[in-house]
């Protein structure tokens, strides 16, 4: 399939999006909900851009958008620039907190307003966090709440009994929104005390007993041979591929 | 009218709609059928039928029991009225005057039901049957005519005619968005993939709307049979009724429809002979407005929570468990059954050029005649209104009419000649939405209503897109603001500035159009904005912080009606004198002027 992007001609596979052809040919299209290792939600709506097809144009959402033959693609265009501007602008207003939040708000050039701003929030609610941990097969938190008062948070704000304290969560959260605390060998996280391990090379802790616990379940691995932690398990790794020579 | 068994004298039929059965009818049903069953000859017994049937339509008046042959309509119907009703009218023919219709304009008392303006006007297409069968009884509906279009279409026309019909008639989708039914059909043909599924959207959520609950209710078969019909046509096998979960009594009467239909083989294996097999069941919703937005609908189906998704690729090809999938809303789906069964010449010929048919719309608020009306498409404001909706009661102004439920946008009086269809509502800046009519008069203030409306979507938007759930919540901000008197004038632009991202930007129809109520009020009523803002005074009386009610001693009569009403002992003044209001006491809350007969007391 070909479409055009902001005047040149590219080629896409079926079934992909806008903005997964954006990225493969290195065309910039600013996003906030978007990983690739999810694809396209939707939800944040920054990455608008407007497309023509059969003659009408629209303003549609490049993550979820799937491309179709010939279809023509500006990526930046008054419309679409006042539509990010805004977007970064009442975002703002939510999760005043966060210095990515804070950083985008200067650099979209929002004006000042009369509106609050909300200091002591960083979340976006992106859902990146949901995600990674439906990905990790824990389903520990998910969005709670609707409309206005939509967050992100376990069963009843309670420790959730799902939750492993992977900080998976925390690692892709794009505002540094999830705390995770690393106190000695304990960690907190949504509410919930773990008990970290150590590396058995290193002695540094690194991960909770309930996350090797539970990838060890997984992937079948045995439990002696995840106890390290990922610099030492390189080093491990690198020393085992040293007997070997390139071909 | 509705045919009569020919052993029989009367036929009774008591409305049990929602809105009467709050208000008695069940016991009124019990009653009448009490009372002819003592009769001691059993003559009565023996020559009359009462029935229970679905919404008469004329909410206000109700509990109904009208008598046909006669035409006998009584209004607000107790059960202490019943012996009286069997004694006089029954067994002597006579009429009970004290219960019959009075028509406030005339000044009259109205016997039979059509001669009562509110429904001389109407013409009633999807709710052809409500109110005059039974809904438990599949005979009642075969004797109105029930499922001979399913006959018709499913042994003598092919699918691909069928849809053809659907598409001629100019069926617009009667949910909101007003699509053709007939190309969603043909899209959903169209698409290899089986199995494919048929969605009945019953999540009526717009609030003061009930039309669609009246026809689940009242006539469950015409939904089934349209949903059938649609089966063969783009070749389904399952369908699914979506109906809200306060809805206890729509559920009842379609599950007791359902069972019906299968046993006489209107659903199931091998439907008429014709090789269609078809089964439908009912999925009780959560109680999300959202979730009438399509794939909302189809996400709370499939177990998910119910938050919708980009529709670039529509249900229609990929939609329940991503297969091919129709979804109509339950006024659309009792429509098919009279347009394949009258043909869709007939269909087109009522209505406008952009809007076929008729609309059901539910009459709400500041409005003499509350109720369900349905009149052919391109209807004006004004005769559904004060034509059949009696204009606003006592002796107050008209202001604004909302249309569309929550998203939709409030007209002002300019704009009464308006006739309703898709577009025209559209071009005004609101929309048919479900068909809801909420009618406001001048103790409306406007922008506490958009604040109102801010309020219920900042509860029932799904918070899944960005410029839907923090537009909203800024919108409101505002509002609320200037509702209280800190309003500044950079809001307005600042409104429309946020309100333009939302309709641009969001996911799904819920957040394009959830700033319509903000926007078509700076558009009809800017001026009411800017009184609350510079004038710091809410020119309806109805922002507190921005009120100050005083009595006029050139009208004031001295009555003293008002004095016992205000809660707060702030009205001072001797029998007829004038009266006057202490203004460091008052709350502003407006009892006062509500009970004034004489408009006496003022806004400042």
């Amino acid at each position: 399939m070909k479409l055009i992007i902001d005047g040149k001609a590219f080629n896409a596979y079926p079934g992909d999006s806008i903005l997964d052809v954006a990225r493969r040919e290195g065309i910039a299209i600013p996003t906030l909900c978007y990983h690739e290792a999810f694809g396209g939600q939707g939800s944040c709506r920054l990455c608008t851009v407007e497309v023509t097809a059969g003659g009408r144009s629209r303003l549609v959402a490049s993550c979820t958008y799937p491309v179709s033959e010939g279809i023509e693609v500006k990526t930046s265009t008054p419309a679409v620039e006042k539509i990010r501007r805004n977007i970064i602008m009442v975002l703002y207003k939510r999760a005043s907190g966060s210095v990515l939040m804070q950083k985008l708000y200067r650099e979209y050039g929002c004006s000042e307003n009369s509106l609050g701003e909300k200091q002591e929030e960083r979340c976006i609610v992106c859902r990146l966090c949901v995600l990674a941990c439906e990905k990790m097969g824990t389903s520990a938190i998910s969005t709670v709440m609707r409309g206005i008062d939509k967050r992100v948070g376990t069963p009843y704000d309670q420790a959730a009994t799902a939750c492993i304290g992977c900080a998976a969560c925390a690692h892709i959260c794009p505002t540094g929104a999830i705390e995770v605390l690393d106190s000695g060998n304990i960690r907190t996280i949504w509410n919930k005390n773990f008990n970290l391990i150590n590396c058995e090379r290193c002695g540094q802790p690194f991960a909770t007993r309930e996350e090797i616990d539970y990838v060890s379940r997984r992937s079948g691995i045995e439990d002696a041979e995840l106890c390290f932690c990922e610099e030492c398990r390189r080093k491990k790794l690198v020393g085992k591929m040293q007997g070997f020579s390139p071909c | 009218m509705t045919t009569m068994n020919k052993s029989l004298i009367h036929l009774l039929l008591v409305c049990c709609g929602t809105g009467c059965v709050a208000n008695g009818a069940r016991e009124v049903y019990q009653a009448l059928k009490d009372n002819l069953t003592s009769d001691d000859k059993a003559v009565l017994a023996a020559t009359t039928s009462a029935r229970a049937t679905g919404c008469h339509g004329l909410c206000a008046q109700g509990p109904f029991v009208r008598i046909l042959p006669e035409d006998i309509t009584y209004c607000r119907v107790k059960a202490a009225d019943i012996p009286e009703i069997v004694e006089k009218t029954l067994k002597q023919g006579e009429v009970v005057k004290r219960l019959l219709f009075r028509d406030r304009q005339k000044k009259a008392l109205v016997q039979g039901q059509n001669d009562i303006p509110f429904y001389r006007r109407q013409t009633r297409v999807a709710l052809r049957n409500v109110g005059l069968i039974d809904p438990s009884s599949l005979q009642d509906y075969l004797e109105r005519g029930g499922y001979r279009a399913l006959e018709k279409s499913l042994l003598d026309m092919r699918p691909e005619q069928v849809i053809e019909e659907i598409i001629k008639s100019g069926l617009r989708g009667r949910g909101g968005g007003g699509f053709p039914a007939g190309l969603k059909w043909k899209a959903c043909a169209a698409t290899p993939a089986q199995p494919r599924y048929i969605i009945c959207n019953g999540d009526e959520g717009d609030p003061g709307a009930f039309m669609d609950e009246s026809i689940m209710e009242g006539d469950p078969h015409s939904v089934l049979e349209g949903m059938i019909i649609a089966a063969y046509a783009v070749g389904a096998s399952t369908g699914f009724i979506y109906v809200r979960d306060e809805y206890a009594q729509s559920v009842a009467s379609l599950q007791k429809a359902i069972e019906e239909a299968e046993n006489h083989g209107f659903l199931g294996e091998n439907i008429l002979g014709s090789g269609l097999d078809f089964d439908i069941e009912i999925v009780r919703g959560g109680g999300a407005f959202v979730c009438g937005e399509e794939t909302a609908l189809i996400a709370s189906i499939e177990g998910h929570v119910g938050e919708p998704w980009d529709k670039y690729v529509f249900p229609s090809e990929k939609g329940l468990w991503g297969q091919p999938t129709i979804i109509n809303n339950v006024e659309t789906w009792a429509n098919i059954p009279v347009i394949m069964e009258r043909g869709a010449s007939w269909f087109t010929s009522l209505g406008t050029e952009g809007s076929k048919g008729t609309k059901v719309f539910s009459l709400v608020g500041k409005v003499a005649n509350t109720g369900l009306v349905e009149v052919p498409m391109g209807t004006t404001l004004r005769e559904i209104i004060f034509d059949i909706g009696g204009g606003v009661p006592q002796g107050r102004k008209f202001k604004a009419v909302q249309t569309g439920g929550p998203s939709g946008g409030c007209i002002p009086a300019e704009l009464l000649d308006l006739k309703l269809d898709f577009d025209s509502l559209s071009q005004a800046g609101s929309m048919m939405g479900s068909g809801g009519l909420i009618v406001m008069d001048d103790r409306t203030c406007m922008v506490e209503v958009a604040r109102y409306y801010l309020s219920f979507l900042a509860g029932e938007s799904c918070g899944k897109c960005v410029p839907c759930r923090e537009g909203i919540k800024c919108l409101l901000e505002i509002l609320t603001r200037i509702c209280h008197g800190q309003g500044e004038i950079e809001d307005l632009e600042l409104m429309e500035d946020i309100a333009e991202t939302m309709q641009q930007a969001s996911l799904c129809a819920l957040g394009r159009t959830a700033s319509n109520p903000v926007l078509s009020t700076l558009r009809y009523f800017r001026e009411e904005y800017l009184e609350h803002i510079e004038g710091q005074r809410c020119p309806a009386g109805i922002c507190r912080e921005l009120s100050e009610f005083w009595i006029d001693p050139a009208i004031c009569t001295g009555c003293g009606l008002c004095l016992p009403r205000c809660p707060v002992e702030g009205i001072k003044g001797e029998k007829k004198q004038a009266h006057r209001i202490e203004s460091d006491k008052c709350i502003c809350c407006g009892e006062c002027i509500d009970s004034c007969s004489f408009q006496a007391i003022k806004v400042k």
